[in-house]
């Protein structure tokens, strides 16, 4: 049995081993880490600011901890009147959603990730044990969920909240790390490739917010906090009559699939996944006339998974909106909500508009996806082989873009028809031409992004992903927390997403919306000029 | 109109000076050997030929059309095989094939001799090129560049990776397209096959093109080795210009003669020789002796950081 073959490892081996782990995923929780602090320093600092009384905390508390469309993102508030409360939910919730995809990416990026690069064959080459590379990759998951753990203690502690009661809270985030990064490293024992782990692995963890989602705004179904990891970090209750014990159920949950990734990893062929994929096929010579139809070949697996999570999320969340309702909330209050960035959400319509902008990020999200795509094509030098043919750059990245955008579109279509009849079936009056243009209202923010996106890529190839990726997710966090800040409005205006107007509930904001595409237009047009005169760059 | 002409062409990669005022003219229906150890600016020069890097000075024309202005324009009349088969996993080889040969337009290859390269390669088409080995990765590649029947073809170590069958079939190809009087320029470790397929050669050594001609003529520029065995104890010779002689037995004698060998063969005239035995210096010593010369300035190669 190959697990045997630990013992005879070189005992520098696993040092070595460790530390190269550590290297390949500190980048990664590097970023995590830095975000997580930044937002749980600003969020109960932010809040003890605005809500200075007891009595405009209850007043919050009252209108807002109990929407269940709120709850949907944040999960379950038990006391938002007290600022470690609300940070618990704040904080806690939204950094769990955080820490579950962290641990995901990374679970996946040192399993199925080496292997696939062909660097596992490598090590496994030398005198090193399988077992050796497990518990490598362990050390460095592990460390991941520390350093995260001791990003969000600072961060909330900073921020006003006791040491003891942020310790626990940020321990009641870290569990979801192991549990997820477990499931990215199972699925990188079943899938032959990163991609399929990923998409194994990415569909399980939507799962499992889907049923902390349930649990959270569905009556009678809050046992379905039991079955997913981001319910038990709800269930430890931090700062709301903690239940330590819960903890046994993360512990074990990670050993369980662990010990099954293991069983697995010990087993089976390097290279190759329990799922196999077929080695030959019939030739399917649809889509292969141009280099844009070979991208949307390649990309149709992710283009239809992007589609099919959106579109079921606008659903859920379009049935949902019903349950926010402007009863009780003064004005006062309203306007103080609105600074929290999410606009006035105490209407189904508003609640709506402000889930549209969040899907907006997604899609923003997923148009810098198709440009890493694009420069994955670059970096593995197939490109080489394409432009050597009588194919032009320009046209190339012209191309890229182009797909990118239609899928956009399609993206942002998939999102208003769903929340058009997630809303009819909740029993808001919501018209599907509303519904629409909200959808088709993120298109010029992603087409700035998309053009951001580009840019980077043409100028900065090595460093694209990082930059493009970066400037959406500031831009976004300086939309959520900037008002708590107290910074001037010309300094919270920076953001794109201050420009937006949040149709359905405000009309659209046609100026701005023409300026963020122009904006794009040059962005593009100057990144298909550096494209073409730059040298094509390798990993 | 020479296939590849380039005018003091140079790359340089941040301090590493890649390739160094590169003057190389490959003439229409030349098979061009293109030598030189790793990292010596071979891949750099064809980068810059395909205009996928820019030239930091001077210029590449391929048929008169400038590499870097226009590359689709000289793409047209061009074949790319890459040092490396970096494919689309998820294709097959057939579709792989179908998709470059598409980038060419409609009428872009000879699809009967397609067929006919896939059985001479023995590739098998219907295959993932997730599953394929490096060599039948290769076969695809140099298929893909084969069938488009260009003038000129552009082979970055085509070799690399092919059992010795698949290079027989490999020669046999290049022999092909030089009766139809298309261009090669042929990058390549493997001696045997320069020697065996090349018109004319050049030895590129730290980004400088050190040595360039037909193979006699860089075999004139070698070192002859002539070996002597005597009747009796080997003679003392007067010492000849450009002649290095060593002992290889009591009555034997080895000569390395560079340059003209008659002024040796004059000396030896007074003695009683019982054999003569004289060698051309074969590629490969050519070869080696520039890689072990001193270079005559600081250059560093650059091929490895073009990777990147």
């Amino acid at each position: 049995m190959v697990t045997t073959t630990a013992g005879k490892t070189a005992r520098s081996a696993e040092p070595a081993l460790i530390r190269r782990r550590l290297l390949d995923a500190r980048m990664m929780t590097a970023v995590t880490a830095y975000v997580f602090a930044i937002y749980s320093y600003i969020q109960p600092s932010g809040y003890s600011s605005i809500y200075k009384t007891t009595a405009e905390r209850l007043a919050f508390a009252n209108s807002f901890g109990n929407s269940k469309g709120l709850r949907l993102l944040y999960g379950l508030p038990y006391d938002v009147a007290t600022v470690p409360g609300y940070a618990a939910w704040r904080v806690g919730g939204v950094l769990a959603i955080g820490a579950a995809i962290y641990g995901l990416l990374v679970g996946v990026r040192l399993t199925r990730g080496e292997e696939d690069s062909g660097r596992l064959e490598l090590v496994l080459a030398a005198p090193v044990g399988r077992a050796s590379v497990g518990v490598a990759t362990l050390a460095a998951l592990g460390t991941g969920a520390v350093v995260l753990w001791v990003a969000e203690l600072a961060g909330l502690a900073a921020g006003g909240v006791s040491v003891g009661g942020a310790a626990y809270l940020a321990l009641a985030t870290a569990t979801v790390v192991p549990v997820c990064a477990a499931v990215g490293a199972l699925a990188g024992q079943l899938a032959p490739s990163r991609g399929l782990a990923l998409q194994l692995g990415g569909g399980t963890v939507a799962v499992l917010f889907l049923l902390r989602a349930l649990a959270d705004t569905v009556g009678g179904l809050g046992w379905l906090r039991w079955l997913t990891p981001l319910g038990w970090a709800e269930l430890l209750r931090p700062f709301a009559g903690a239940q330590p014990a819960v903890l046994l159920v993360p512990i074990a949950a990670t050993a369980l699939l662990l010990a099954l990734a293991g069983r697995i990893a010990a087993g089976r062929d390097i290279g190759a996944g329990l799922l196999r994929e077929r080695d030959r096929s019939e030739p399917r010579l649809r889509l292969l006339g141009s280099p844009f139809g070979l991208a949307l070949r390649n990309q149709r697996g992710a283009l239809i998974a992007w589609t099919g999570t959106l579109a079921a999320f606008s659903y859920l969340l379009g049935t949902i909106s019903k349950s926010v309702s402007p009863a009780d909330v003064t004005k006062s209050v309203q306007r103080e909500i609105a600074k929290l960035g999410t606009g006035s959400i105490t209407t189904p319509t508003g609640y709506l508009s402000f889930l549209f902008s969040l899907l907006g990020v997604f899609v923003c999200v997923f148009v810098c996806t198709q440009i890493g795509a694009a420069r994955q094509e670059e970096a593995s030098q197939r490109l080489e082989t394409v432009l050597a043919a009588p194919a032009g750059r320009r046209r190339w990245l012209a191309g890229r873009i182009a797909l990118a955008l239609l899928a956009a579109g399609a993206l942002a279509l998939a999102c208003g028809v769903p929340a058009w009849a997630g809303a009819r079936t909740g029993g808001v009056h919501l018209g599907l031409g509303r519904s629409l243009e909200a959808g088709a209202n993120m298109l010029p923010i992603t087409a700035l992004f998309l053009g951001i996106a580009a840019l980077a890529y043409a100028a900065a190839p090595r460093w694209s992903g990082p930059i493009s990726y970066g400037v959406l997710a500031l831009s976004y966090l300086w939309e959520l927390v900037g008002a708590l800040t107290g910074a001037p409005r010309w300094l919270l205006d920076v953001t794109p997403f201050a420009h937006i107007g949040l149709v359905p509930n405000e009309p659209f904001r046609v100026i701005a919306a023409l300026i963020m595409v122009a904006i794009a237009v040059v962005a593009g047009a100057v990144a298909l000029e550096l494209f073409r005169r730059r040298d094509l760059v390798g990993e | 109109m020479a296939a590849i002409q380039t005018w003091e062409l140079s790359k340089r990669y941040g301090d590493t000076l890649a390739l160094d005022r590169l003057e190389l003219t490959v003439e229409q229906g030349e098979v061009y050997g293109y030598l030189g150890p790793n990292g010596a600016g071979k891949t750099t020069t064809i980068r810059l030929l395909l205009g996928l890097h820019r030239p930091t000075s001077g210029r590449a024309e391929l048929f008169g059309i400038d590499a870097w202005a226009d590359p689709v324009g000289a793409h047209r009349r061009l074949a790319y095989v890459a040092g490396e088969p970096y494919l689309w996993p998820s294709l097959t080889a057939g579709e792989t094939l179908e998709f470059l040969a598409r980038l060419r337009g409609p009428d872009g290859v000879d699809r009967a001799y397609r067929d006919e390269l896939i059985h001479r390669f023995e590739l098998e088409a219907d295959k993932k090129v997730r599953a394929l080995s490096k060599g039948n990765r290769q076969k695809v590649q140099l298929i893909a560049a084969l069938e488009t029947r260009a003038d000129l073809l552009l082979l970055d170590e085509p070799t690399s990776g092919l059992d010795p069958l698949m290079e027989v079939a490999f020669r046999h190809t290049i022999t092909e397209a030089k009766e139809r009087g298309q261009t090669v320029l042929l990058s390549s470790h493997i001696l045997s096959e320069v020697e065996a397929l090349c018109d004319r050669i050049g030895i590129l050594r730290t980004g400088r093109l050190i040595e360039q001609g037909t193979l006699t003529e860089l075999r004139h520029l070698g070192t002859q080795t002539v070996e002597a065995t005597f009747a009796g104890a080997a003679p003392a010779l007067p010492p000849l210009p450009g002649v290095h002689v060593t002992g290889t037995a009591p009555n034997a004698l080895r000569f390395e003669v560079q340059g003209e060998i008659e002024p040796l063969i004059e000396a030896l005239a007074g003695h009683q020789v019982l054999t003569l035995h004289s060698r051309e210096p074969s590629l490969e010593e050519i070869f080696l002796r520039h890689y072990g010369q001193e270079p005559d300035g600081h250059h560093d190669g650059g091929e490895d950081r073009s990777q990147r």
